[in-house]
């Protein structure tokens, strides 16, 4: 069957089950900018905004977000385009194989909108449902404090 | 003074990364594309007497089913390491005896994954279970067998027998261990236990087929090996090796974990007998049960000591469990001695005996530290106990019998990968360094004396602080058997193409190669368009794993580059009508050598000269394609010091800070190097704190879930402080050593040191979950 | 696995949603996470609350009202920013991770108990109400709803009724080691204070054998009483937790475990107030 959701500003029919995860109906629709590495809830690797707010996209069913707002990493910015945020991530080593970059990105990007100033704690605890084996999140902190400060000094919204 | 070389140059994927535009092995499909699912046995030892798939192959969607039934029972190893292979030939893809809870069954090909999972139920398999073989410790002289008249044979000539239940056994001596240690004047002997784990890769392992225009098959996966794949792959599926190519798309980590070839063979048999593509992406719970684990393990440590500190003796006895399987089961075995011993490499006495033992459990692997983190969990500890039963500063005692440049050890020769090692010489450490430095950022002589079992400062509290340290080596390639290689071209604007065999697979390997190709040619890293890790269109290399690539593959591109630069120059002088010697390459161009500056040097660009050569005179293409063999595996090394709270009532260990001084020689990108420093060292302290394998009693995996296994997050990591100190290895790329592994293997001897020093009690056995604390604390 | 022929319904009233859920095998979907997890085959169709207006968070009757589609954020959020339901704000930025905590809903988190749940604590520790339709329409004590087979019945939560009370100090802690892990065990301790007169008293741990369990005789003792320092030791031969063994962790452990951490909460409820 056929539902419609607002992707990244647009309005996207997705071929789907109604019993399938955001996560599959996204990635069997082309948007495999959304990774899955545990299907469980557990990883943060399928993190989307919904309704700006982040999400693990594998527990939740589809069906019940229809022509909800939802926002992919590419939605907060692509390779021509990039965010700043994302171009911080890349520049600080936040990335290593970058398999949950999408993920720690949109976690990222939903903390700083609502508060450009965090703490250490509200960091992690914005973190907290993203998994990466790489970096051992030190990279990944600082690269958040970072766009924190740039992001205060330009005096811009984290858009 | 480096242009391109120890500078925290960004990925060269990095924003591909970041914004999602990166494609992983699960983000291609294809028309017409098969879903494979593999069922796997539910019993940790029993023969399957039938598989009945009539009833899958009729529910609609299902196209294949592959079982011992119908594919050939071709013996080899999971282990993705050079040919021939120190791992035992003891796997068949899918045979008719399971070993292991998650052994392959059989596998199912449908139109979709649903259908191919619904499948896997309607598979009957008749099985015959038998008793299994669960404890490592009982595995020599067990009646039970795990590989019992399956011909399963080592492809070298080492020890192997299947009818002891031995996939490996190593022993090295220098010296007599034996009449050095009875003539000590200090004696301690202890045992000390690791456990598996699992390497928890974000991404999970996956593979994708299909057949290409010219009836050749293309396997896209998440390997460390993509060259030992092909050849795997051709062994077991009787594929020619020209017909096959196998890419290596962007990975989501590895650590050893994806040198193993588990998936590709079976996608490559459905899309060779269908001719269509096929995608085969694992479970996390599969990731967690089937793929490999670390090795659990034994060792036990003999040692005898002089008063003044001096270990004459020193004897290492490792028991590793490998599992259903013998996978790496000799190589890590080899590690946990050659990695370790030479690192106090005045002990003239030294003693190696290992064995790997079969079990009836999850096999074990290749996984970051390679035995050499198994093996320092109790070294590390003996060393504090012997400064602490002498009155020796951990410290200097360090400084005073680590090896040196211009050393060796007998070490390096005794033990090798399945065969004798290769004599070295260290020529490049910066351990004392690392220690001084270390001790001073720690505030290791403070603190050490401020805490203390019986110090003010921990006395009768409920909550105790320790510090501890360890020092560490590793290795960085496996000399002479270990190959990488390098192909470059230039491009007609000045660019070239960096081709190489090597695999990045997350560690910014692609980056770090086109750095040292930039610093050869002196031209920026953005001119070098890289394309690595795939058969057709890279030259061989050996795979990412043994902390080679900085250094192997590194050298290789380094020579590479270096020929490119004689075919540039030569160029140049042509144009510039001047002789070679007359001629140097800046920044992107040929110039005349000058002592004069007013003088009109004369240059010519780089895209000058690739014009030049592409259609002027004496046409040709600049390119070279080099090969580089390691002579030697020059150690990194690493001093690690940590600052712990043990909460004496609930037994919760919560480490505080944690300094890192590392020596890997020159760190090519110091990002990268800092990053691969801070990931290891996080997952060696999980390690050490709670990663296990939990089993029923019949041998089935309980935690199969990132949840149940717990894994850190940004909000549980303590305070990470790493310290590059630089040394100078001649042999490698600008300097450089490696670095990938070394850090996982501070954390269990260094929090055990710490947890010493705040309570006065030792630990034996990792993890050291709170409620293991507590009954130490108690006994 | 969730059938492929799962059938959605989307009511807009509460009732409507009541009667299709009296269907066999069909169930509310609220944020989905835990029928994600069980992932049964019995289910043919899911009432999606979302249009049942169900997600507020409203004060009347010196009570807060809250919506059973209120996710654990909103209740965290409103909490932070009104200054008020502290214990419960507490209690939930405790549980799962901050992606979770966006989809996982308080009404979700109370259907069925699951062991790990961050909420029933502190929900009976501070007299919650919580209020249902269905066959058994009505207003439940935490108690009542979990033990007189309501929570069987099928109904759907409307709301939950926190009363406000200032005179209320409490505690509350979960044992994990790891900050995304499901707990071991969850405890809450509230005393409804006068002056410094402990008026009455809960003492609650869930994640034992039981599901929860609840120290009267503690509690009893502790009523009336004035607080002082030695209370917390007084106490102690009265909080006897009863745990199951698992893989990870005896039953002794986490025993232990629990008495010290029932002990540490009382010291520092009684220090911090005294």
């Amino acid at each position: 069957m056929k539902a419609s959701f607002n992707i990244n500003n647009s309005v996207s029919e997705l071929e789907l089950n109604p019993n399938e995860t955001l996560l599959n109906a996204l990635r069997n629709n082309g948007f495999t900018e959304v990774k899955c590495g545990c299907n469980e809830g557990e990883c943060g690797a399928c993190l989307v905004l919904l309704k700006d707010k982040p999400v693990n996209s594998c527990q939740v069913l589809a069906m019940s977000v229809q022509n909800k707002k939802i926002k992919t990493v590419k939605g907060i910015g692509t390779l021509h385009n990039p965010n700043l945020i994302q171009k911080i991530f890349a520049s600080t080593g936040a990335d290593q194989c970058g398999f949950c970059s999408p993920g720690m990105v949109v976690a990222a990007y939903s903390l700083l909108k609502e508060n450009s100033s965090p703490s250490n704690e509200e960091i992690v605890e914005a973190l907290d449902g993203n998994l990466c084996r790489c970096t051992g999140y030190v990279k990944i902190i600082e690269a958040v404090k970072r766009s924190a400060i740039i992001l205060q000094e330009n005096k811009v919204e984290a858009e | 003074m480096f242009k391109y070389i120890k500078k925290p140059i960004e990925k060269i994927d990095g924003l591909a990364l970041v914004t999602g535009n990166e494609k992983y092995t699960d983000d291609f499909s294809f028309d017409n594309m098969l879903h494979v699912s593999v069922l796997h046995s539910g019993f940790a030892y029993a023969k399957i007497e039938n598989i009945d798939e009539s009833a899958a192959l009729k529910m609609p969607g299902v196209v294949e089913v592959l079982s011992y039934k119908n594919i050939k029972q071709i013996l080899y190893t999971t282990a993705g390491q050079g040919y021939p292979e120190p791992s035992p030939y003891d796997t068949v893809l899918f045979g008719n005896v399971m070993r292991f809870v998650g052994d392959n069954v059989c596998a199912v090909a449908a139109e979709t994954k649903e259908i191919a999972d619904a499948a896997l139920k309607k598979i009957k398999v008749s099985y015959k279970r038998l008793k299994p073989l669960l404890d490592f410790e009982k595995s020599e002289n067990s009646k039970i067998l795990v590989h019992k008249d399956d011909g399963a044979f080592p492809k070298i000539p080492v020890y192997y027998d299947a009818s002891q239940n031995l996939a490996a056994k190593v022993e090295a001596n220098v010296g007599n261990f034996e009449e050095a240690f009875l003539s000590s004047e200090n004696k301690i002997e202890h045992t000390f236990f690791t456990q598996y784990a699992s390497h928890c890769a974000i991404e999970p392992h996956a593979a994708v087929s299909y057949i290409d225009t010219r009836g050749r098959l293309v396997i896209i996966s998440t390997t460390q090996v993509p060259f030992h794949v092909r050849r795997i792959v051709s062994h077991i599926a009787e594929i020619p090796i020209s017909k096959i190519r196998v890419i290596k798309p962007r990975i989501g980590g590895g650590f050893g974990g994806k040198q193993e070839v588990l998936l590709e063979p079976i996608v490559a048999l459905i899309t060779w007998k269908t001719k269509r593509p096929a995608k085969l992406v694992y479970s996390r719970k599969e990731v967690f049960k089937s793929s490999r684990t670390r090795h659990g393990y034994r060792t036990i440590f003999k040692v005898g000591f002089q008063k003044d500190g001096k270990i004459n003796a020193i004897h290492l006895d490792a028991l590793e469990n490998s599992g259903a399987y013998g996978s790496h089961a000799l190589t890590v075995l080899s590690n946990a001695g050659s990695k370790t011993l030479p690192l106090l490499n005045k002990i003239e006495n030294l003693k190696f005996t290992g064995k790997g033992v079969y079990t009836n459990l999850p096999c074990g692997g290749a996984y970051r530290g390679y035995g050499a983190t198994e093996a320092y969990f109790g070294y590390g500890q003996i060393v504090d106990m012997v400064c602490e039963a002498t009155n020796n500063d951990i410290i200097e005692y360090y400084k005073k019998w680590s090896i040196k440049s211009g050393e060796t050890s007998p070490i390096f020769k005794a033990l090798g990968e399945g065969k004798e090692g290769v004599a070295m010489t260290v020529t490049s450490t910066s351990l004392n360094e690392c220690l001084e430095v270390g001790a001073k950022e720690s505030g290791w002589y403070e603190k050490e004396k401020l805490y203390g079992a019986n110090s003010t400062f921990n006395k009768g509290k409920r909550f105790k602080r320790g510090i501890g340290m360890a020092a560490l080596m590793q290795g960085s390639a496996i000399p002479e058997i270990d190959m990488a290689s390098a192909y470059i071209k230039m491009n007609d604007d000045g660019s070239f193409n960096l081709n190489i065999g090597a695999t990045d697979l997350g560690t910014g390997s692609d980056t770090i190669l086109a750095q040292i190709a930039s610093e050869v040619l002196d031209t920026p890293v953005e001119n070098f368009i890289v394309t690595s890790s795939d058969t057709d269109f890279t030259p061989f290399d050996t795979g990412a794993y043994a902390s080679s690539t900085t250094y192997l593959s590194g050298q290789a591109v380094l020579k590479c580059a270096t020929k490119i630069k004689e075919q540039i120059l030569q160029v140049g002088a042509e144009i510039l009508g001047v002789n070679i010697d007359e001629v140097e390459i800046y920044d992107s161009n040929v110039v005349i050598k000058s002592s004069n500056e007013n003088q009109n040097k004369g240059e010519v660009s780089y895209e000058d000269i690739c014009r030049y050569s592409f259609y002027q005179n004496n046409q040709f293409q600049i390119q070279a394609g080099v090969s580089h063999v390691s002579p030697k595996s020059p150690p990194p090394f690493a001093a690690h010091f940590v600052e712990i709270e043990v909460d004496t009532f609930t037994g919760i260990i919560k480490v505080l800070k944690y300094v890192a001084t590392v020596d890997c020689g020159t760190p090519i990108n110091t990002t990268l190097a800092e990053g691969q420093a801070e990931g290891a060292i996080v997952n060696g302290i999980s390690y050490a704190l709670f990663e296990n394998y939990y089993f029923s009693q019949h041998g089935k995996l309980l935690n199969d879930t990132f949840g149940k296994y717990g894994m850190y997050t940004a909000a549980d990591i303590p305070p990470i402080k790493i310290f590059l100190i630089d040394s100078y290895e001649e042999t490698g790329p600008f300097g450089a050593k490696s670095i990938s592994e070394i850090n996982i293997n501070g954390a269990l001897p260094a929090i055990a040191n710490a947890f010493f020093n705040a309570t006065g009690k030792r630990l034996f056995k990792a993890p050291f979950s709170p409620e293991y604390v507590l009954k130490i604390l108690a006994g | 696995m969730l059938s492929e022929n799962l059938k959605w319904y989307f009511p807009s009233s509460v009732s409507q949603a009541v009667e299709l859920i009296q269907k066999p095998g069909v169930i509310l979907h609220a944020g989905g996470t835990r029928i994600l997890k069980t992932q049964s085959k019995n289910i043919v169709g899911l009432v999606d609350v979302g249009n049942l207006k169900l997600n507020y968070i409203k004060f009347k009757n010196n009570s807060f009202h809250i919506g059973s589609a209120t996710t654990f954020n909103d209740v965290i959020k409103f909490s932070k920013e009104n200054n008020c339901l502290k214990m419960l704000g507490a209690a939930l930025s405790q549980a799962a991770s901050t992606p979770l905590r966006n989809r996982i809903t308080v009404g979700g988190s109370l259907k069925d108990f699951p062991l790990w749940s961050n909420l029933y604590a502190p929900l009976i520790t501070i007299d919650a109400k919580i209020e249902i339709r269905g066959d058994k329409s009505g207003i439940y004590s935490v108690e009542e709803y979990v033990s007189d087979g309501i929570i069987k019945s099928k109904h759907i939560i409307k709301e939950i009724i926190v009363p406000e009370n200032e005179n209320i100090i409490w505690k509350v802690k979960r044992f994990a080691l790891l900050k995304f892990e499901y707990p071991l065990f969850n405890i809450a301790i509230a005393f409804k204070m006068n002056g410094k007169i402990i008026e009455d008293a809960k003492l609650v741990i869930t994640g034992v054998k039981n599901r929860f369990k609840r120290f009267k005789k503690a509690e009893k003792f502790l009523t009336g009483q004035k607080l002082s320092n030695n209370l917390s030791d007084e106490i102690e031969k009265f909080i006897e937790p009863k745990f199951v063994s698992d893989y990870k962790y005896s039953a002794s452990y986490k025993e232990t475990v629990a008495k010290v951490y029932f002990n540490e909460l009382l010291s520092e409820i009684i220090r911090e107030n005294l």
